[in-house]
């Protein structure tokens, strides 16, 4: 009887010190980081990167004076249309602390240059608006929900910034 | 927005558009979807029924504008009436009237209107956009967004509104 009992006491023993390795072990591999490959970009990215260029692009041109007006607008359409997307992405993976996203966004937008050649600037909107919108219709229908409502905005604010243009 | 009077639509069951009676060729929309569909729907029924008062309100040399626009939300309509009856769905039937947010009284006030409308299709239409997984509805409903946004916006030029457009049209 005590002999069963001791082995039972010893059994139990052996049982819950290799499920607590076990345990410790699964918690170890949930702990490390896996080997694998960093997470593919997000597609919003490439809109972003776009709105971005068409943003200060358009800022140069406002310092055009026949194109001041309709410029600025393009300008500060297009760096909201730059902010929802990046605040989007960072909703979805939030950015590392160290890797300030906005930060980076800030600087890009020190001090416009006028452009050496207005019309051929211009020209460049004009086709960045075109791509842009393009783009953004091209990737709506493969998107979750509340970012296909994002993206149709921006592509149809591009629409409208070409007709501010025209 | 574009209320409806509160009449009931006169037509009776055997005057509902032809496509309801065509067997259904896609799959049924989602509950969600459809509801977001018919809204948008009653909004292009709304728009056609506002270009159809401003025209009386606006100088001939908006004749071109009106036209096209006018023609548009048609061609929307029924394209929207296609893809609920093809989806076994009644397509919502226009109001017999509709109550315009402020009155009509001249060139301004109709601007006013017709570009609350547009703005009303935008709205709806971007509403589609984020209750949907159907690749052909987010389609129809990104191009139709668009191309209220660059019409309300062609009207605030003409109307010398700024800004001229927002920066995302369609967000509530």
């Amino acid at each position: 009887m005590s002999t069963t009992g001791s082995l039972t006491r010893r059994a139990l023993l052996l049982a819950t010190s290799a499920a607590a390795g076990l345990v410790g072990a699964a918690g170890l591999a949930a702990c490390t980081p896996t080997a694998a490959a960093p997470p593919p970009p997000d597609p919003l990215a490439e809109l972003e990167a776009r709105a971005l260029a068409d943003a200060a692009l358009a800022r140069g041109l406002a310092l055009v004076p026949d194109l001041a007006a309709k410029a600025t607008v393009v300008a500060e359409a297009r760096t909201e249309h730059a902010r929802v997307l990046r605040a989007e992405m960072d909703r979805e993976r939030p950015p590392k602390p160290s890797s300030s996203s906005s930060a980076a966004t800030t600087t890009t937008q020190a001090a416009p240059t006028p452009p050496t050649d207005p019309p051929a600037a211009a020209q460049a909107l004009l086709d960045g608006l075109t791509k842009a919108r393009q783009e953004a219709v091209d990737v709506v229908a493969r998107l979750p929900r509340y970012r296909a409502g994002l993206v149709g905005s921006v592509a149809a604010g591009c629409a409208s910034l070409l007709e501010v243009l025209a | 927005m574009t209320q409806p009077t509160g009449a009931q639509p006169t037509g009776d069951p055997s005057t509902q558009p032809v496509s309801t009676s065509v067997p259904p060729s896609r799959a049924p929309l989602a509950q969600d979807t459809l509801a977001a569909v018919q809204a948008a729907l009653g909004a292009e029924h709304a728009a056609a029924w506002v270009y159809g008062l401003v025209s009386a309100f606006l100088p001939a040399s908006f004749d071109k504008p009106i036209g096209d626009g006018a023609q548009a939300h048609r061609a929307q309509r029924d394209t929207t009436e296609r893809l609920l009856g093809a989806s076994g769905a009644t397509p919502a039937p226009a109001e017999p009237a509709y109550l315009p947010p402020k009155p009509v009284t001249n060139q301004a006030s109709a601007l006013e209107l017709v570009i609350g409308a547009e703005q009303d299709c935008a709205v709806a239409w971007r509403a589609v956009l984020e209750r949907t997984d159907d690749a052909d509805v987010r389609t129809t409903a990104a191009l139709a967004l668009t191309e209220s946004a660059v019409r309300a916006t062609r009207w605030r030029k003409a109307a010398g509104i700024t800004p001229l457009t927002p920066a995302l049209p369609g967000q509530p």
